[in-house]
């Protein structure tokens, strides 16, 4: 693709990566499977190491680092949204926040420059794992036709805004919610990818061209490049957050009707 | 520059390295249309393709080609990828369930228990110390009014000291005041006594020579004057 003398890649040259093993089956194993593993590989190590470290009185190097996201998890998840109740949903919650973010944060790492969430894959199989529980969940609290009830009909709302919300609230709790979750994390992680690769793109081209484009990509596109990419590690690290606090919002409504 | 700003200074430019270095390499780009289409020819039987007789199968091998310009829809997530993504989640999360976040669960409740046992034997030091502290003070309080008793007394015992000597001072100036008086009135009885018989001396010495010698009025005047003067001087 050429736009203003830039050869930029074709968009979907960016995100469909070759198969590595296994090419042509289910279990073709990519760069996006290679990152799905490591963020696994990781957060074990991670947690391992952490778990060790029971005798000192400060918590030092990757302990800090995991007791951190556990007490992070704790207390700006958990405790806000679920309250007490919600922590037997700590693992679970703990496994998604790591998992997502190391599968973000690849996409500022040199040699691997890759976001593997922006691919539909996992977000939606997370989110689809999401909507599974908080159904179970909300079955399991309050009943089949409790939930239900409760999900279609909130209670305090007037009678006669039932004709409005009911609707509203069934095709969001049970259709849009796993979607919009999914879309949300893939969507960002994409477009973060695209404005790397764009600013990198360009100062490469610049810098080639020499004169004018060479100062042009030392001041403009190189300084912009660098600042995105900080950006990019505040939104990987946010979005592994949000789509973690999202999942214990949707848990704590299916556990307790008055939400 | 404080150490703070050093710390503040070597931080920054540690993200600044780390940033930069990430920020520079590009390498995510995956299969191209070249390399695709590529592929397809290499693997093609181009002969079988030549002459109008074999029209279709061209038709088909460039649909085939043309694939390689058609970019997949980037929201239908892969089969495989979904299946890996999936495996890699649910392994993460038997481990963590399973020793991963008990053990750092454990961790740190056994590091929150030690802080909680170190506060609890600090708080118990530290009221043993103030027990210490006041036992120390009460005997401190103690000693003092035990001081103060013992210089109470120190001073009774000065006092009644300082009042003896000074009665057994008077006692002996007095003593010393009489003795002193009845020496004196020894020594005037004694002076009387020399004085009576010198006196009586005096005047038989004196009439003696009056006697003696019929001087008139004013010679035998003189006459006693000079002896009463001699007298005195060998009496003095």
């Amino acid at each position: 693709m050429n736009l203003l003398a830039v050869d930029f890649p074709p968009v979907n040259q960016l995100f469909d990566w070759p198969s590595i093993w296994f090419e042509g089956s289910l279990f073709a194993v990519n760069k996006t499977v290679l990152i799905y593993l490591s963020s696994v590989v990781v957060t074990m190590v991670l947690f391992v190491l952490a778990g060790r470290q029971n005798e000192t009185l400060v918590p030092r190097g990757v302990a800090h680092v995991a007791e951190s996201g556990v007490n992070f998890i704790e207390e700006s998840v958990v405790m806000q949204t679920m309250g007490p109740d919600g922590k037997k949903f700590m693992p679970f919650l703990t496994s998604m926040f790591f998992f997502i973010l190391f599968a973000n944060i690849t996409e500022v790492i040199p040699f691997i420059q890759f976001p593997a969430n922006s691919r539909m894959a996992t977000p939606i199989t997370l989110a689809l794992l999401v909507w599974v529980i908080y159904n179970v969940v909300g079955v399991r609290s309050q009943g089949f036709f409790g939930y239900l009830k409760n999900s279609l009909f909130p209670p305090g709302v007037p009678k006669f805004l039932y004709l409005i919300v009911t609707p509203i609230e069934l095709v969001s709790t049970f259709v849009v919610r796993p979607f919009s979750l999914a879309v949300r994390l893939w969507a960002n992680m994409v477009a973060g990818h695209l404005l790397l690769v764009t600013f990198a793109v360009l100062s490469a081209t610049m810098w080639a061209a020499g004169g004018l484009g060479f100062g042009g990509a030392l001041f403009l596109s190189f300084p912009m490049l660098i600042l995105m990419t900080g950006f990019e590690i505040l939104v990987s690290v946010l979005q592994a957050f949000i789509f973690t606090i999202l999942t214990a919002v949707y848990i704590a409504g299916s556990m307790h009707a008055e939400h | 520059m404080t150490a703070t700003m050093k710390r503040l200074a070597r931080t920054f430019s540690l993200v600044g390295v780390v940033v930069l270095f990430a920020a520079t390499p590009v390498g995510a780009v995956g299969e191209t249309i070249g390399t695709c289409m590529f592929e397809k020819i290499e693997n093609a039987d181009l002969a079988a393709l030549k002459g109008p007789a074999n029209k279709d199968a061209l038709l088909s091998f460039e649909a085939d080609l043309e694939k390689c310009f058609e970019a997949p829809n980037p929201i239908l997530p892969e089969w495989d990828e979904v299946i890996w993504g999936g495996a890699a989640f649910a392994i993460l999360f038997a481990f963590m369930w399973w020793k991963g976040f008990p053990a750092v669960s454990r961790a740190m409740q056994a590091r929150s228990d030690r802080i909680a046992a170190d506060l609890g034997a600090a708080e118990q030091a530290k009221n043993q110390a103030n027990a210490v502290l006041a036992d120390h003070q009460e005997q401190l309080g103690g000693a003092k009014a035990q001081a103060a008793q013992i210089i109470e007394e120190a001073r009774a015992q000065a006092d009644l000291v300082a009042a003896d000597i000074t009665a057994r001072a008077n006692e002996e100036v007095a003593q010393m005041r009489a003795k002193a008086a009845a020496d004196l009135e020894a020594a005037r009885m004694q002076a009387v006594s020399d004085l009576r018989g010198t006196v009586a001396d005096i005047a038989v010495g004196a009439a003696e020579r009056v006697i003696k010698s019929n001087l008139d009025a004013d010679t035998q005047r003189a006459l006693v004057d000079a002896y009463i003067d001699e007298v005195a001087s060998t009496n003095a």
